[in-house]
């Protein structure tokens, strides 16, 4: 089997909490593994704190691992040692932000971070083309008329159309892979989908593949071909998207998806009195970070770290006990 | 405490950069003024004072320079800043204790008051944003904040006391008077620090008052002002608890900033109304080129902020929650 | 009847750029925004009108002054005449001369030090914020180091060693030591500009540190480099002249400092020749009074809170507003809401953000306000509740708000206080900035109680507790600063202070939406299990209907400042009436069901400012036709549910239309 377009090997970033003379480490993310092949959406599904943003960055060469590699391509990402082929590697990999309101600089018009990306990317548009190229890859994430659009200040634009500006100069690099971190977030209902929808279309028409970061479950069904979930810094759970959310394994992402708000769904006020938070994973001891929310725990789960093993066809899943358990649960919840 | 603890290093840390300039800057200066000083002063001065003055000075030229730095770091530590040549021959040390008082009272009180009124008025005009009031004061006092004191100094002191002999012209107390704890005297010396201190209280209220105004404006728009409101609580209690006391934080860090650029003011306050404080003597040491009072007197000043600005940050940690825990 | 689809939906995600102000208008800089405003500025006008008379002045000294400044030609100590504007000086010189001619160096030494500074507050100020880490630390240090000394009583050590030094040794002690202000600012708004993500995304994009710091970060300050520069010039004239007037300067030099120096010198004031020495401070005041005013404008300009709007009642005009006729509330609601309007002042006039709103609200009703971002459904509760002002600015320009048989649109400040919190509270969106940072939650719950009641401080304690434990928090959390809480506790303990007085009303203004899935599911339930044991009615605004979908009574949907659709929950999701409400159930992927392609709703929300004509939804609607663009529709009563839409109309031409009285 080839290589995969993006392979992630136990991908660690621990930070150093607290005061000059302090040993805390916060364990934003720890031993996290996937791949992800060409043209292909995954969705990374976690809270707030779970290290999904972490991971982004660290994707994004904005944070060093702590320990872990990346692998583009097969080539270790840590191996990047001179300008040109961090460059090489910015191209490829390109991001996405999830505030538009921050994401461009307020300084300059809109077109200001699509023409830096072609400068220096893409070497092979002479300057005088630029203007048409831009113009281009406005058109291609459906802001139009783009001349018009391109001579507006980021204030002038609303935060869909911004969000589309963030793609736009992601694009423009011709990356492979496009890092998007929670892009619908911060926008109103009634946009989200366009955007989403904007995803779905640029994989197709140019084979970008998507690492799709959200804490929104249902829109990571939406898009996603396959979905990896997080919790507190760990891998919990991962499989083909559809597979994971009609018959989802992991308790956490059981007690996720209970909690998505559904107008479609005919469920009355379910119980789900589940008051905890996620944990800050400062200083950790050996075991599953999800236990004291766990209606399923056991004695391990208070020792062991569990493995993500593998359950069924593409299918894994972090739990000691869930496999009986989780699938009874599942089945009385169908 | 670790706020404590990261304050008083800073304390120290701005201390020690402090008294090295004092030490450096006669040594950096063209042709090396600290020996061009000592020569200055052989003709005027005995061996034996001349000698006392090299060692306070570590101006020994049998000593490398690391080693006189540090014998001028022990002399400062001990509190020997040598001989006054302008009240020859008391040592500095003395003179410098018997001004101190009077900055005290006259810079200390008014900067105090300066803050306490500058920051109610701001915060009463924030609150009562868009009136007269608020239409009026700030922008006054944003003007004469940029006066020189010493300049509103000389005007005073033309109408208040040549023209209109309201108040005394200069000094500190009446030479008649006794000095001491009696009535005549205190009441001749607060009647002479009057002119003084509003000159002051003028010219430092307008940066106070714009900071806490737009501090509390800003922080009016905070939600839990507008949760204030929804409790029904009364508008004094708002203003006060919710409003002020968020909006005083950064004004408590402005405070500390800025003394030092009051405190230089002051000092040309005290020059034009001879008042007998640190701010009159250290002119007059400058004048009379006396320069180990004018570096102790420079230190103390120093100090003297720095305390102040201690003060500030105990008073900030009080107030803000928030600060104690990040350290 | 068939619909014509809207014409231009050709793009599926329909981003398209709409018709907004006119080209000419979008070819404007951030840095031409900002020297407008500053136009507009009274105080800018004063102050660059000052600084400009005095730059004329130090440009042409020689041309505008009568005389040589230092020709000493005429008798001493003259009043002030015709010839001599200002008298002359105690040596027989033209003291406006002298004036005219000692501008050149104030402004001189404003201007150099102004610039060296700012420069040194940049370098040090962007690399400390930027770089972080150590460099930060080290920087930072020594930036507090310089701020903290008296800056004034140094120089003057240093020109006691260096007398007479002229103009450049004073430029660079005051430039080398005034940065220190300016570039703990530059580095805090840095800090600041860190977390924004244009930075990031430079740095992925593979730029160099040194691009991100000249091209991204410099621009974006150009409002706190003048600020800091302004500062450093009012210092640099006001410390300059002190100098000169203690006779630690060149006593030779024309300036306004020295001439001070020679009227003290010679007792001006006592001897008769008042304008030699005021005339100086007047010129050193001016000038810095020029800085100080531009200075205070800038900081208004910039800093858009600063600026105060008051809104013009005049033309502002919703679109269905009239006269409510009084009309007693009745008594099985809790609250009527009667024709409200609000409207707020903006930049470019008055916008109307609650256009003419209606509904009754019943005891104990969980009524679910829903809209898009800007579609005025929290200045409406707002509104609602009287706690309209900054920053959700507004005033209520038409209409009844009804609530326990008293128009509380009417009541004054003093009458309001006695109802808040005992018959109605609110619950805010973030608990974090809700609550008062400095206080703790106890404190915070005993405020209210004492506001309102007698209790004794045993008695607030023990209330305190019991509604902390019916929101499942231990009361030890009472002692707790808002910001030792994790983001679920603190909104609860914000519901838990709304319950102190277990009044009969809750406003809520998107309580969940800082907390992550779970933790908004399991508050939801919360709130709706104490609705049920204490019965209260409310008012629920959020942005996602769905997630009111199990526990709203009934639905009310804004659109631009409009109701679009008001209807019991169940009948309004299964049966939208309004394309609009349509959309926006269409907009949400579902975990269940089939996996299908949703369009989501084209285009954006019109600006208030110039609402579109017709329906204002009609630019979006993808089932619009004629009469949409040029007709307001009103608000029809359809089974029992009001929506404002042609298409519900009973027939095209049917006057007899029920048209809903508010």
């Amino acid at each position: 089997m080839s290589e995969p377009l993006l392979r992630v090997e136990g991908l660690t970033r621990h930070f150093r909490v607290g005061k000059l003379l302090s040993r805390q480490k916060l364990h934003a993310v720890d031993d996290v593994g996937f791949e992800l092949e060409p043209g292909e959406i995954v969705a990374l599904v976690g809270e707030s704190g779970s290290g999904k943003s972490t991971i982004a960055r660290l994707l994004a060469r904005v944070y060093k691992p702590t320990a872990g590699e990346i692998y583009f391509e097969g080539k270790p990402v840590s191996n990047l040692r001179t300008r040109s082929q961090r460059l090489a590697y910015a191209s490829d990999v390109a991001m996405v932000f999830q505030d538009p309101y921050s994401s461009i600089n307020p300084a300059y018009r809109v077109t200001h971070p699509i023409e830096r990306g072609l400068v220096l990317h893409r070497r092979d548009v002479a300057r005088r083309r630029r203007e048409a190229e831009v113009e281009r890859s406005l058109t291609e994430v459906g802001l139009l008329p783009a001349a018009r659009v391109a001579g507006k200040f980021p204030h002038e634009l609303s935060g869909g159309q911004r969000q589309r500006v963030g793609f736009a100069s992601a694009l423009a690099v011709k990356p492979k892979l496009i890092v998007a971190d929670e892009p619908v977030s911060m926008l109103d209902v009634s946009i989200r989908i366009g955007v989403l929808n904007l995803m779905t279309e640029l994989r197709e028409r140019e084979g970008v593949s998507f690492l799709y970061i959200t804490h929104d479950v249902a829109s990571a069904r939406y898009v996603a071909d396959r979905v990896l979930v997080l919790y507190a810094g760990h891998l919990v759970e991962e499989g083909p998207a559809e597979e994971v959310i009609q018959r989802p394994k992991h308790p956490y992402t059981q007690l996720l998806l209970s909690a998505v708000p559904d107008p479609r769904a005919e469920l009355g006020i379910s119980d789900a009195a589940d008051v905890g938070e996620p944990p800050k994973v400062i200083d950790p001891q050996p075991g599953c970070r999800f236990r004291a929310r766990c209606p399923f725990a056991i004695a391990d789960c208070e020792t062991v770290t569990p493995p993500l093993r593998p359950i069924g066809p593409e299918r894994l899943v972090a739990c000691h006990v869930a496999v009986a358990e989780a699938e009874d649960a599942a089945l009385e919840r169908v | 405490m670790r706020f404590v603890a990261r304050r008083l290093g800073f304390f120290l840390v701005t201390l020690w950069a402090a008294v090295t300039l004092n030490f450096l800057i006669p040594r950096l200066m063209p042709g090396n003024a600290a020996i061009a000083m000592m020569s200055r002063y052989k003709g005027r001065l005995n061996p034996n004072a001349l000698h006392a003055l090299e060692i306070a000075f570590g101006v020994n030229a049998h000593q490398s320079l690391v080693h006189a730095y540090f014998t001028y770091l022990g002399n400062i530590a001990t509190g020997h800043f040598g001989i006054s040549l302008t009240f020859f021959p008391d040592t500095v040390a003395h003179q410098v204790l018997q001004a101190l008082p009077w900055t005290l009272a006259l810079v200390g009180i008014t900067t105090i008051i300066a803050f306490v009124l500058g920051t109610a008025i701001g915060l009463v005009s924030a609150w009562r944003r868009g009136t007269a009031l608020d239409g009026a004061l700030p922008p006054l006092f944003v003007i004469t904040s940029a006066f020189p004191y010493f300049w509103l100094a000389l005007l005073a002191i033309w109408l208040f006391s040549i023209k209109l002999g309201w108040f005394p012209e200069s000094g500190g107390y009446d030479v008649t008077t006794t000095v001491g704890w009696n009535w005549t005297f205190v009441t001749d010396a607060v009647n002479h620090s009057i002119l003084p201190a509003l000159t002051i209280i003028v010219t430092a209220i307008g940066g106070w008052i714009l900071t806490m105004r737009n501090n509390t404006i800003t922080v009016l728009t905070e939600d839990y002002v507008r949760m204030a409101r929804a409790k029904g609580l009364k508008p004094w209690r708002i203003m006060w608890t919710y409003a002020g006391r968020n909006a005083i934080l950064p004004n408590l860090v402005g405070f500390a900033m800025s003394l030092g650029f009051v405190v230089g003011g002051a000092i040309l306050v005290e020059f034009v109304f001879n008042y007998p404080g640190v701010g009159w003597m250290f002119l007059q040491s400058v004048e009379n080129q006396d320069y180990a009072l004018m570096q102790a007197l420079f230190l103390l000043i120093t100090v003297t902020v720095l305390i102040a600005i201690l003060a500030a940050d105990i008073a900030t940690a009080i107030l803000d929650p928030r600060t104690r825990e990040r350290g | 009847m068939t619909l014509p689809s809207v014409a231009d939906s050709v793009e599926p995600a329909g981003a398209t750029v709409g018709s907004g102000p006119p080209e000419e208008a979008t070819r404007r800089s951030v840095g031409a925004d900002l020297f407008r405003s500053v136009l507009r500025n009274k105080k800018a006008l004063v102050g660059l009108g000052l600084l400009l008379f005095f730059v004329v002045l130090a440009a042409f000294p020689g041309e505008i002054a009568p005389d040589d400044p230092r020709a000493k030609v005429y008798p001493p100590g003259l009043g002030p005449s015709f010839h001599h504007l200002f008298g002359t000086t105690a040596y027989g010189e033209d003291v406006f001369s002298q004036l005219v001619f000692g501008t050149r160096q104030s402004l001189l030494i404003a201007l150099l030090v102004g610039g060296l500074a700012t420069a040194i507050a940049v370098v040090v100020g962007v690399s400390a914020g930027y770089l972080g880490g150590t460099t930060d630390g080290v920087l930072s240090l020594i930036t507090d180091v310089i701020l903290v000394i008296p800056i004034f009583p140094l120089i003057i050590v240093i020109a006691a060693y260096e007398r007479n030094s002229g103009l450049f040794t004073l430029v660079i002690v005051l430039g080398v030591l005034g940065w220190s202000y300016g570039a703990r600012q530059l580095r805090s708004q840095t800090l600041s500009l860190r977390t924004r993500d244009f930075l990031e995304a430079a740095r992925v994009r593979g730029e160099r540190k040194s691009y991100v710091i000249v091209h991204e970060i410099l621009p974006t300050m150009t409002s706190l480099i003048l600020a800091s520069f302004l500062g450093a010039a009012l210092y640099a004239v006001l410390f300059a002249a002190g100098l000169q007037f203690i006779g630690l300067g060149d006593p030779n030099s024309q300036s306004w400092g020295t001439m001070l120096y020679w009227a003290e010198n010679n007792e001006a004031l006592g001897a008769g020749m008042p304008y030699w020495a005021i005339m100086p401070g007047v010129c050193i005041a001016l000038l810095g009074a020029a800085f100080a005013l531009l200075n205070y404008a800038f900081d208004e300009v910039s800093s858009p809170a600063l600026r105060l709007r008051k809104l013009q009642r005049r033309g502002v005009e919703a679109e269905g507003a009239e006269v409510v006729p009084a009309r007693p509330q009745d008594p099985k609601n809790i609250l009527e809401v009667r024709s409200l309007s609000v409207a707020y002042a903006s930049e470019h006039g008055p916008v109307v953000a609650v256009d003419d709103v209606s509904f009754e609200l019943a005891k104990g009703e969980f009524l679910g306000v829903v809209g898009e971002s800007a579609c005025g459904k929290s200045t409406l509760v707002y509104a609602i509740a009287r706690l309209l002002g900054a920053p959700l600015a507004g005033e209520i320009t038409n209409g009844q708000v009804l609530f326990k048989g008293q128009d509380m649109v009417t009541l004054s400040d003093k009458q309001l206080r006695h109802i808040r919190w005992r018959d109605y509270s609110v619950v805010m969106q973030s608990a974090m900035n809700a609550l008062n940072p400095v206080l703790t939650i106890g404190a915070q719950m005993r405020d209210a109680c004492e506001a309102h009641s007698t209790m004794s401080r045993r008695q607030i304690e023990d209330r305190s507790k019991e509604v902390m434990r019916l929101v499942s928090i231990d009361p030890v959390h009472l002692l707790s600063y808002p910001h030792q809480l994790s983001g679920g506790m603190r909104q609860r303990a914000m519901i838990a202070m709304a319950l102190l007085f277990t009044p009969e009303l809750i406003v809520m203004d998107e309580p969940t939406s800082a907390l992550d899935v779970v933790g908004q599911r399991s508050l939801m339930v919360q709130i709706k299990e104490l609705q049920e044991q204490l019965g209260f009615a409310v008012i629920f605004v959020t942005h996602d209907m769905s997630l009111v979908r199990h526990f709203s009574d009934r639905l009310l949907v804004m659109y631009a400042a409009q109701v679009a659709e008001l209807g019991r929950t169940r009948q309004l999701f299964e049966k939208p009436l309004h394309p609009y409400t349509h959309g926006l159930l269409d907009a949400f992927p579902s975990i269940h069901g089939p996996r299908e392609r949703l369009v989501g709703i084209p285009g954006s929300p019109p600006d208030l400012l110039r609402p579109p004509t017709g329906c204002r939804f009609a630019p979006r609607c993808p089932q619009a036709f004629a009469r949409c663009q040029a007709e307001r529709p009103r608000l029809l009563e359809v089974d029992g549910e009001l929506v404002r839409c042609f298409l519900h109309e009973p027939a095209a031409e049917a006057p007899a239309a029920k048209e809903v009285v508010a």
